[in-house]
């Protein structure tokens, strides 16, 4: 199959999934119950950046399963393949909508906090204007092993970065005796990979509360991202379809993606890095993330690592 | 006379109208002299190797004569025209070559010709084992260079570059006993067997004629791109501008024109002296405008940004803008009609070259012992005869456009450099390139080439061409005419990528290069085999393998032919925009288009539309990329 295959597929089944989540709500509440996210001005805050709608109902989220559909063209293109990323990104929003409408804390049996109130993300604006918080971690999936993971989650702590985690590397992060929680700027949202639009909404409201960006104006939207959000994503373990075609909503955003197994490489945007040892210094390269050493009370040992980094030619 | 065919090109019409005016003749009054082309000629089945004839074979099927007197049959004489083809384009290559080289092996420390580029040099000569132990840099340029002087008349062995291919395109090679041996040895053997009772076996021809055509792509044209490096430096990206408003209303405008950047370079370095420079003041011009066209353009523009005044259909424009100083030619693709041309306008036409003494021309021979001398005792003419320029009857098209290019392979591999992660990956490769393909980000690559003909709109196929396939994601490498028709329709700017797809936009911007990169000249056109070789090694793949596709929409040259020839039998499939003088011979088109696939893993497609032209090149390089499963 070739990559942009597999983006279909996985972009297909995430809406599969999305369809079926919402008409089994609508049976169960019907399409006038509610729907919201706790703790934000911004509605479902992606479907509402890019298309400049707001959700309050199953009814309406029921509606934006034709956004999904529009953004899917399956054909051999790499505009479409993002396209078809971002709708993965949208179905993973509605499906998490639903979560919210049936249930008061669908994330309370789990250490995953789930959805990001707007208060968390105006109090990240300052730090991460002035570059204190240099970058944003993305970790999906099941390690290997978890003790280089926690070294990896750790090393990305002591640079100042805010790391996200999604899935299993949860648990192995905590395992790991890796300290969590936005003070420790280790955030881990949740178990299913659906969690992860909950990084993905702290990004595109970035660029609405930060970047004044009018919803609606995707492609501003996806500007914003790519200059100004110093996120990018590190997966661990075999990648499914769905994991792929997040990672191509991903790549529409501006965020690079290092995988842990092998991918079909796309420089600067989808790389193989298998040893977890080099894991940091891939992804803050790929994202172009220098670490302003001596304001981070970190060891000397860390700031000499990073000396003579930039070993690329100019030309 | 119409001069609708011209209606893509601004800046034709008025000039044409003005020809007209001038009582100027162009290339578009004798092409309407000439009326319908002869029907044989255009297919391919006339023959005049001997004197029994000319014979020429009835293009209905058995009705008239089927045969030469004797015996040839349609598909042997078309088979044996187009092998003679091939060789006179593989000669002209080939003998350019030539040239360079010997300016190589007298280059000297403190001579005209120096070794501008050692590293290369020592790069070539490890890769041909000459021994460079403890020998001083010009003694190992001679040294190399008579190892390559070697390659046109060696007795035995094969071209030294053909290693350069990947190794599964050798053994093609080598089993169908086509590695091309000594170059001027193909070329005489091409003459030999189409002589009269000679070969009549037509798969025998193509394989001569893939075999010659080797000769050059791997062999001619590949030391021709090397040697040039060496003593003039690797092109690397550089600005500058094109089309016919780059001549200047108040400077002494020179226009280069031919092949030879031996003669080239030296003109560029004279007209930068300072003592012409002042001598063009004292004459009341604001300075000297070296302005360069065809492929000698494109050598100067890619080493030092000298803006292009345009491709092989504007040549005679050029001067009809009352605004040419001289003309400074040396050989191949210039109309034996200019000289006459220039005598409608003040024009000092100069030929340099004994390879092609001009009638009508005034001649001053070009001899690389003395070749600083001789350019500015050339400049100098151009520059006295500025006075005698007649301002009423100067009009210069105010038309021109930026353009990027210089981007040699090394130059290219620099760029891609800038996206790769030092921490899982290794600089100077085309691994990025070969990524970006393979993840479909880009579909493919498209390497367009060749000429005008004023059988087609000038300059509309490789503009169609070329935008249809980048706004697909399709890459485009271009040389020659093509190149420069790119350069005037502004394709060669960063700013072009906004009509490329969203995948090559993407890479445009990552790497900083534009979607369709100017390579240079018609010999450069190894350099497209390198960077393409460089992707199937890195794959382990074949050329034939890889969703690439050559293309020449408006070709018209011998060279031309050869080219074709050559990219084919190296495993690219080659789409031509003019049909080629063979279609008297179905058994001979379907060589060509159909069965060479099963021998070289690619084929000729002849398509003179653009526009459905391009679609069967996405077509092609989608199955391509199906059968890679990618
Ligand atoms: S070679 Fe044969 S076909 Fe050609 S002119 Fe002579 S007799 Fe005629
Ligand atoms: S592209 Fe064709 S016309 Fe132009 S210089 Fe080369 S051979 Fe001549």
């Amino acid at each position: 199959m070739s990559l942009f295959e597999i983006i279909y597929t996985g972009s297909n089944a995430a809406l599969g999934l999305a369809q079926q989540t919402v008409a089994d709500a609508i049976k169960e509440k019907g399409k006038d119950h509610k729907v919201a996210f706790p703790g934000t001005a911004y509605s479902l805050p992606v479907i509402y950046a890019a298309t400049g709608i707001k959700i309050a109902t199953l009814g309406e989220l029921e509606g934006a399963l034709g956004v999904v559909k529009s953004l899917i063209v399956e054909e051999e293109d790499m505009g479409k393949a993002l396209n078809a990323g971002l709708a993965t990104a949208v179905s993973a929003e509605i499906i998490e909508g639903v979560r919210y409408a049936l249930s008061e804390d669908p994330y309370k049996n789990e250490t995953g906090i789930g959805f990001v109130p707007d208060s968390i993300i105006r109090s990240l604006g300052v730090p991460l204007v002035t570059g204190d918080i240099p970058g944003i971690a993305v970790i999906i999936g099941e390690s290997s092993d978890k003790d280089s993971l926690g070294t990896i989650v750790k090393d990305y702590q002591s640079k100042g970065l805010l790391t996200f985690l999604v899935g299993n590397v949860i648990d192995q992060v905590v395992e790991a005796e890796v300290k969590v929680g936005l003070e420790f700027r280790v955030i881990p949202l949740g178990n299913q990979i659906t969690s992860v639009i909950h990084v993905v909404s702290v990004a595109v409201r970035a660029a609405l509360i930060f970047g004044a960006l009018k919803p609606g104006d995707l492609s501003g939207l996806l500007n914003y991202t790519k200059e100004r959000v110093p996120a990018f994503i590190n997966t661990f373990g075999p990648l499914n379809e769905v994991v792929v075609s997040c990672g191509a909503g991903a790549i529409a955003l501006g965020f690079p993606v290092i995988a842990d197994t092998d991918v079909p490489e796309v420089p600067g945007a989808l790389l193989s890095q298998k040893d977890h040892n080099e894991t940091v210094r891939t992804s803050l390269e790929a994202r172009n993330i220098k670490i302003k050493i001596k304001e981070l009370p970190i060891p000397v040992s860390y700031a000499s690592a990073f000396e003579g980094e930039r070993i690329r030619k100019d030309t | 006379m119409s001069h609708e065919v011209l209606g893509f090109d601004v800046t034709a019409d008025a000039l044409l109208e003005k020809a007209k005016r001038d009582g100027a003749e162009t290339m578009w009054d004798r092409k309407a002299a000439m009326k319908a082309s002869c029907g044989f000629g255009e297919k391919g089945i006339c023959c005049k190797n001997c004197s029994m004839g000319p014979c020429r074979i009835s293009p209905v099927e058995g009705k008239g004569a089927q045969k030469g007197i004797c015996g040839a049959t349609a598909d042997t004489i078309v088979a044996r025209n187009f092998a003679r083809t091939v060789a006179a384009g593989v000669s002209s290559h080939s003998d350019h070559a030539r040239d360079i080289i010997h300016v190589l092996h007298m280059a000297s420390e403190d001579g005209n010709y120096k070794v501008k580029n050692p590293e290369k040099l020592m790069k070539l000569a490890k890769e041909w084992e000459v021994d460079t132990e403890g020998k001083e840099i010009y003694q190992i340029a001679h040294e190399v260079a008579e190892v390559a002087l070697m390659e046109f008349g060696k007795p035995f062995g094969t071209q030294r570059f053909i290693k350069r291919a990947p190794e599964p395109r050798q053994k093609i090679w080598k089993d169908l006993n086509i590695e091309p041996r000594a170059i001027d040895r193909e070329v005489a053997t091409i003459l030999h067997s189409t002589h009269i009772g000679c070969t009549s076996e037509v798969d025998s021809l193509m394989d001569m004629s893939m075999r010659t055509s080797l000769s050059n792509g791997w062999g001619g044209s590949m030391m021709g791109t090397e040697f040039t490096d060496i003593v003039f430096g690797t092109p690397t990206a550089r600005s500058t501008e094109a089309n016919l408003g780059v001549i200047e209303e108040n400077m002494v405008n020179i226009l280069l024109h031919g092949h030879d950047p031996s003669f080239s370079e030296m003109v560029v370095l004279a007209a930068e002296d300072p003592e012409l420079m002042k001598l063009a003041k004292d004459n009341g011009a604001e300075g000297i405008n070296l302005v360069g066209m065809c492929c000698t353009g494109n050598e100067v523009t890619m080493r030092h940004g000298v803006k292009i005044a345009g491709n092989f259909y504007q040549q005679e424009m050029a001067i009809v803008t009352g605004a040419m100083e001289a003309v400074l030619v040396d050989v191949q693709c210039i109309y034996p009609a200019l000289p006459k041309l220039a005598e409608c306008y003040h024009t000092k036409f100069i030929a340099t070259s004994p390879k092609a003494k001009m009638e009508g021309a005034t001649y001053i021979e070009f001899n690389e012992e003395h070749a600083l001398d001789i350019t500015k005792k050339i400049v100098r003419e151009a520059i006295l005869n500025y006075k005698n320029r007649d301002r009423t009857k100067v009009m210069i098209p105010q038309q021109k456009s930026k353009a990027m290019l210089g981007y040699s392979v090394e130059t290219i591999i620099d760029h891609l450099d800038k996206v790769v992660n030092s921490q899982t990956d290794v600089f100077e490769t085309v691994k990025p390139l070969s990524d970006v393909i393979w993840a479909g980000v880009i579909r493919g690559a498209a390497g367009i080439v060749g000429c005008n003909n004023p059988k087609v709109q000038h300059d509309n196929s490789h503009i169609t061409i070329m935008k249809e396939l980048i706004k697909n994601d399709i890459i485009v490498v271009t040389t020659g005419c093509a190149a420069q028709a790119a350069a005037k329709a502004g394709l060669l700017t960063m700013e072009a990528k906004e009509l490329a797809g969203r995948g090559l936009r993407e890479v445009c911007e990552r790497v900083g290069i534009p979607p369709i990169l100017h390579m240079g000249s018609c010999v450069d056109i190894s350099r497209i085999l390198d960077l393409v070789s460089r992707v199937s090694k890195e794959r382990g793949l074949d050329n034939s393998n890889l969703p690439v596709v050559g293309v020449a929409p408006e070709w018209m040259s011998e060279k031309a032919v050869g080219i074709g020839t050559y990219v084919v039998s190296s495993g690219i499939d080659t789409f031509l925009g003019i049909t080629p003088q063979v279609t008297g011979s179905a058994r001979f088109v379907d060589i060509l288009t159909n069965q060479l696939e099963d021998k070289v893993g690619a084929k000729f497609f002849f398509e003179e539309d653009p526009t459905v032209c391009a679609q069967k090149i996405m077509e092609r390089i989608e199955e391509k990329r199906d059968r890679l499963g990618i």
